[in-house]
């Protein structure tokens, strides 16, 4: 009975041991659910979150074992430029997740939508990317922190490459076909 | 081997240069860049909504002059009309003229001349058709502001202040600045971002 016992023990302590090891070799690989890295997490359009200048910090800031480039588009349902654009970063969004493109939305609505217009429109749009609501009282560290040569114009979509350079920059619509010769170049490169 | 290595370092330092020349980032706008504060702006002629010609000599005020780039569909702008009316009227008397330009492309003279109407906007706006001023000057968006001292140099380019919502202003830019300039002090701040509606271009 003793030796049962025993070996029960040795072999329930391997099952962890074996476990834990998974675990690890998970988190080296990157093996972490898509939506969850840059602590701006997933966004159905029902959820979006409202984050201030340390959340876009959070954003921006690239773990090192994440080799996937970020895109950027900073936008709001009042701005028309930026509701004709989306529809295309929709696009963009579908045909370049798989290549692995992390792509986030920010939302510069007034956080009073942020359980109305915002979603409204997503769910419109049938938008998959992530999306936060970026809610600061004094605009410009926001925006000098994404980008020195940006005023705060909108729509603004930027790419930044695994090491968080920007590698691309557009203010006003995009133009499709440069954005995606843009990211082609980049979710080529790490390959 | 010592070539190798020469060959290896001169190669290195063409991919360093190469890597340095592109992190700068692709920019797909072609945006001037706008005046460097202390510049003088030239004189430019443009009409306003009616179609009567002004010059920029004859809309300055004696003590200073803001040119406000505005929008009539653009909400950051229009969420600035009564702010903007009553900077005009309050510099006024100050000696400072406050002057707006339309820049869009989707806003022809007849509806910049109804909007102002509709909102009460009593002080000029011209129409800059093809955007040659808003190029000139280097302007992206609505509402961006300008402002020049007695002699016609730059002092302000930038926000009005930090907040849409009138109750969230805690940094009046703009006025801090005016009111620098008239004491005849240097300005401490001489712009400010926020975000806006970009300018449609022709």
């Amino acid at each position: 009975m003793a030796q049962v016992y025993k070996l029960r023990h040795i072999m329930h302590s391997r099952l962890i041991a074996l476990l834990v090891g998974l675990a690890a070799v998970c988190t080296v690989a990157g093996f972490s659910s898509p939506g969850q890295s840059n602590g701006a997490g997933v966004s159905a359009p029902d959820d979006v979150r409202q984050i201030d200048l340390e959340g876009l910090k959070k954003l921006l800031h690239r773990d090192a074992k994440d080799t996937r480039p970020l895109l950027v588009n900073f936008w709001a349902t009042w701005c028309d430029p930026c509701r004709d654009e989306f529809p295309d970063l929709v696009k963009v969004d579908d045909d370049y997740r798989g290549k692995g493109l992390n792509f986030v939305a920010v939302s510069l609505d007034d956080v009073t939508d942020i359980k109305s217009a915002v979603p409204k429109f997503l769910k419109e749009m049938k938008a998959t990317m992530r999306v936060v609501l970026l809610n600061v009282n004094d605009p410009e560290p926001a925006i000098k922190l994404i980008d020195a040569t940006w005023d705060g114009q909108l729509p603004a979509t930027f790419l930044y490459d695994k090491e968080g350079k920007v590698v691309f920059r557009h203010f006003g619509r995009i133009k499709p076909d440069e954005l995606r010769a843009a990211l082609d170049k980049e979710v080529g490169s790490k390959q | 081997m010592k070539k190798y290595g020469l060959t290896l370092f001169l190669a290195s330092l063409v991919i360093i240069g190469f890597a340095a020349i592109a992190g700068s980032g692709r920019n797909s706008n072609d945006f001037p860049a706008p005046p460097a504060i202390g510049t003088t702006i030239d004189d430019f002629r443009l009409p306003d909504a009616d179609g009567k010609e002004h010059s920029l000599n004859s809309l300055k005020g004696k003590n200073g002059t803001v040119l406000i780039f505005i929008a009539t569909k653009c909400p950051v702008s229009n969420a600035y009309n009564e702010r903007m009316e009553k900077l005009a009227q309050d510099y006024k008397a100050r000696g400072v003229n406050v002057v707006g330009i339309n820049s869009n492309v989707t806003e022809p003279a007849a509806e910049v001349k109804s909007h102002a109407a509709e909102k009460h906007l009593t002080f000029t706006i011209l129409k800059d058709d093809g955007n040659k001023i808003a190029d000139r000057l280097g302007a992206t968006r609505t509402p961006e502001v300008y402002a020049l001292d007695g002699s016609g140099k730059l002092v302000y380019h930038g926000r009005i202040d930090n907040s849409q919502r009138l109750e969230g202003v805690s940094a009046n830019d703009l006025r801090n600045a005016l009111d620098e300039m008239l004491a005849g002090k240097p300005v401490t701040k001489t712009g400010g971002a926020a975000f806006g509606c970009t300018i449609k271009r022709a």
